[in-house]
């Protein structure tokens, strides 16, 4: 049977929600893991880049930048802002 | 916003002097917004205490994009508040940074009501830069940019904005047409632009000849530098001319790099098949002397500044390609090396130093280009060879 | 909320911009000359004419003098104009007869014309305290107090070469500086401080670990949570490690300062390009006008300017006299610091018993 893009981009978010302040992924990163699952069923280059730009436009996540940029859920804007002051 | 002024006696040292002053250009900014306020108050007060007052803020963009938008937080918002937000928005410039006064007064009136008034032109990559705004405005400057035919530049792990110099626009030494190829791959590349999917940045740099007013062969990943084939062309008249208020033997001959010109007094000859394409004669006899008749580019790869590994300069990986639309080898070229670096590099790792760590000979392989010496200064002085098993052997 | 706003339309097509003269002779200029400092004059190959009178502007520039740029554009250009690589505005104009009165309404307006042949054209730099969160030192300032002291030099043409001064405020260099005639590099000289607390929240140890070039940033558990430590002599302060995490802050307002370095090129005329190689390695943060650094930058330029052949560029010049010769000249300390002690320093020492007494 064959992948949808939708279904990659599905994953690709329960990965991201999954690993949450535990692992930062890098689009790379999901798009070499839904090829590992789903390379068999069609899961081609044109279709994983279709996949990230469906979980970022559906705004389930959003592009980060530590020194590299990143996949994750929206941060909340006062979390990075926190930063540096003392507690 | 309660509207404040700030005494800004060690910024106000800045606005003396011959050279034109950013302070005045901030103070000029401040008369219209509250940013430019702040940002002059906050610039004071690193001034005096000798440190700066910006905190990294990598969380904000606009919808659909991970790059052009740099977010930046005030460290002091009480003192501060007109900078608490402080976004930076990269606009993708036209090639070759041409304006009318017309295009430049609509990002004008877009920057006035969005954001600081305070802008670069422009910034060390290219883009037009708007420097500071809000979260909140970022999409409504988006909006009102696309509304005009303007779009955002790169940040982050994605294909920066390509840049290049004014080529045939307004050089005679263009060996191709640079701006036509820096516009050709920055829409051919739009995905990779705008959303960023590399181990880092990758910048592409087209400079019309070996001047490189660009300074691509010491910043971009991909360095496309014009050059010729054939004999330099020569205008003896105009030669002659030159002879007369030029010493062409001090001048010319004595600082051609290969010693493959000759100057008798009257005629310049050159051994061609020795000219390292430098530029040097062109540049001191620019009516009397051309590139050739047979242009394209070199393509060089791998410069970068210090971070991580160390600086690089690009070096050589096809000395000669002919710069025709639609570019078809050139992008040929590039997918391979984004396959392979965009796969197999790590996080922050530039394409100079994938190269490095995987070496010359193995990714050369890998992208299908054959070993040949225009691409090194000299062979390895090294006996370390990590000689693969042979083949035939193998089988036996 | 509004329509989605379209995306990935790229930037305007060049052409829109372009000059009518530049349409019709676009790859068939002839030649070009420079009458006179900060203006160029390209004859086509069929006898067209355009004029291009180059402006210094600082790099931060305020939208009402953008919109003067404008106006001055359809005073006399027709609206056209264009920025180069250095930050400097170019007036285009076919008539010779705009020239005179448009440099004098760009000076009225108090911007310099010059930047042209062998002249030090505007400085390129990096945001510092402005704009960066990472910067060491501040980057428009000292550009600005340089370029009041050498003014001359960019609305003249009296240098043996070109001479092309970059800043940039930290190791990231934001705009390579590192193939300059002269680079001003703001520098850290302390370890990064930690901050224990917030580094579990924000960072990932072992991106932070990879992130570091000399591995001097190892895992440990701080108060029962992930956290880093560094081993102090293996850190040479780049700051990549505060690239990636945030929670590891190297600004200090005694310890940060400047290093200026001297030879680098980009251009292949003559020589190969080449690297910028180290002069001084220290200079300290003295705002809001960096007296040590301009003497320093004014001293190489003067020393240079003095000795050099005709065309000999920066580090042209010092490969012919010789790098002692270069530190004698300038009267710059040679330190311990001059010498590359990074990956593959050997390649940097002198061997050869060729030598100048």
């Amino acid at each position: 049977m064959a992948v949808t893009v939708e279904q990659l981009s599905d994953e690709m978010y329960e990965m991201v929600k999954r690993d949450m302040g535990v692992k930062k992924y890098k689009s790379m990163d999901l798009q070499k893991a839904m090829r590992k699952k789903y390379e068999d069923q069609g899961a081609d280059r044109k279709m994983l880049k279709l996949a990230i730009r469906g979980l970022i436009d559906s705004g389930r996540c959003v592009y980060t930048y530590f020194g590299g940029s990143f996949i994750e859920i929206p941060h909340e804007e006062g979390a990075a802002m926190r930063l540096d002051k003392e507690e | 916003m309660a509207e404040k002024t700030y005494e800004t006696p060690l910024c106000d040292e800045l606005e003396k002097g011959p050279y034109p002053s950013f302070v005045t250009e901030i103070k000029k900014a401040a008369k219209k917004t509250s940013y430019a306020k702040g940002v002059l108050g906050l610039l004071e007060l690193s001034y005096k205490e000798k440190i700066g007052h910006w905190k990294h803020g990598g969380i904000v963009g606009v919808m659909g994009y991970g790059g052009g938008v740099i977010g930046r937080y005030s460290d002091c918002p009480e003192k501060f508040p007109e900078v608490e937000h402080f976004h930076t928005m990269r606009i993708n410039q036209p090639a070759g940074w041409f304006y009318t006064s017309e295009a430049l007064r609509d990002l004008c009136d877009i920057w006035d009501e969005h954001g600081s008034g305070i802008l670069n032109m422009h910034g060390s990559t290219g883009d037009i830069v708007f420097l500071g705004t809000k979260t909140a405005e970022l999409e409504p400057t988006f909006a009102d940019l696309v509304a005009k035919g303007w779009d955002l530049g790169g940040s982050g792990s994605d294909v920066r904005t390509p840049s290049c110099c004014c080529g045939m626009a307004r050089c005679e030494w263009a060996c191709y047409d640079t701006m036509q190829l820096c516009y050709d791959l920055t829409m051919h590349y739009q995905d990779e632009l705008h959303r960023p999917a590399f181990p880092y940045k990758f910048k592409f740099k087209m400079a019309g000849c070996p001047n490189d007013c660009v300074a691509s062969i010491a910043r971009a990943d991909l360095s496309i530098i014009g050059t010729w084939k054939d004999d330099i062309q020569m205008d003896e008249g105009a030669i002659a001319e030159y002879a007369k208020t030029l010493d062409i033997a001090a001048d010319v001959i004595s600082n051609c790099p290969t010693s493959c010109m000759e100057w008798d007094g009257k005629t310049l000859k050159i051994d061609n098949s020795n000219c390292s394409r430098c530029m040097h004669c062109i540049n001191v006899m620019p009516k009397a002397l051309k590139p050739g008749k047979e242009r394209g580019a070199a393509l060089l790869m791998g410069a970068k500044a210090p971070i991580v590994q160390g600086a690089q300069l690009s070096s050589m990986f096809v000395p000669f390609l002919e710069m025709k639309p639609p570019y078809e080898d050139l992008k040929d070229f590039i997918d391979a090396v984004f396959d392979v670096w965009g796969e197999e590099g790590k996080n922050r790792e530039r394409v100079g130093e994938f190269i490095q760590r995987v070496g010359m000979g193995n990714f050369l392989e890998v992208i299908g280009l054959e070993p040949i010496p225009e691409m090194i200064a000299y062979p390895r002085d090294n006996p370390y060879i990590f000689f693969e098993a042979d083949e035939e052997e193998e089988e036996e | 909320m509004a329509e989605k706003t379209p995306t990935d339309i790229g930037p305007p097509h060049y052409e829109k911009f372009l000059p009518p003269v530049i349409k019709k002779n676009y790859g068939k200029w002839a030649y070009h000359e420079i009458p006179r400092p900060g203006v160029l004059k390209h004859t086509a190959e069929g006898g067209d004419v355009l004029w291009s009178v180059r402006m210094s502007t600082a790099r931060l520039i305020a939208t009402e003098t953008v919109r003067w740029i404008a106006d001055l554009a359809e005073k006399y250009c027709d609206g056209h104009v264009r920025w180069t690589s250095r930050n400097n505005v170019e007036f285009l104009t076919t008539e010779e007869k705009n020239v005179d009165p448009l440099i004098k309404d760009i000076q009225a307006g108090g911007y310099l014309v010059g930047g042209t042949g062998n002249s030090i054209s505007n400085i390129v730099h990096t945001q510092g305290w402005v704009h960066c969160h990472s910067p060491a030192t501040d980057a428009s300032a000292i550009v600005k107090a340089v370029l009041d002291e050498l003014a001359d030099e960019f609305t003249s043409m009296k240098l043996p070469a070109k001479m092309r001064i970059a800043l940039a405020c930290c190791l990231n260099m934001c705009g390579a500086v590192h193939c300059s005639d002269i680079a001003i590099l703001g520098i850290h000289r302390r370890v990064p401080e930690i901050n224990h607390s917030d580094l579990p929240k924000v960072c990932e140890v072992p991106n932070l670990a990879a992130s570091c070039p000399t591995a001097a940033i190892r895992p440990v558990k701080v108060d029962g949570k992930n956290s880093v430590e560094v081993l102090a002599e293996s850190c040479m302060f780049c700051g990549n490690c505060y690239t990636v995490c945030p929670a590891m802050t190297l600004n200090d307002p005694e310890m940060d300062g400047v290093c200026i370095w001297v030879g680098g090129k980009v251009s292949n005329a003559r020589s190969e390009p080449a690297f910028s190689k180290l002069a001084i390695p220290y200079l300290p943060n003295n705002p809001p006008r960096w007296p040590e650094v301009v003497e320093a930058v004014k001293n190489i330029v003067e020393v240079w300017k003095k000795d050099a052949r005709k065309y000999e560029r920066v580090g042209e010049w010092i490969n012919r006299i010789g790098w002692p010769r270069f530190f004698e000249k300038t009267g710059i300390e040679f330190t311990k610091y001059h010498i590359d002690d990074f990956r593959y320093a050997g390649l940097s020492f002198k061997r050869t018993a060729q030598q100048r007494f």
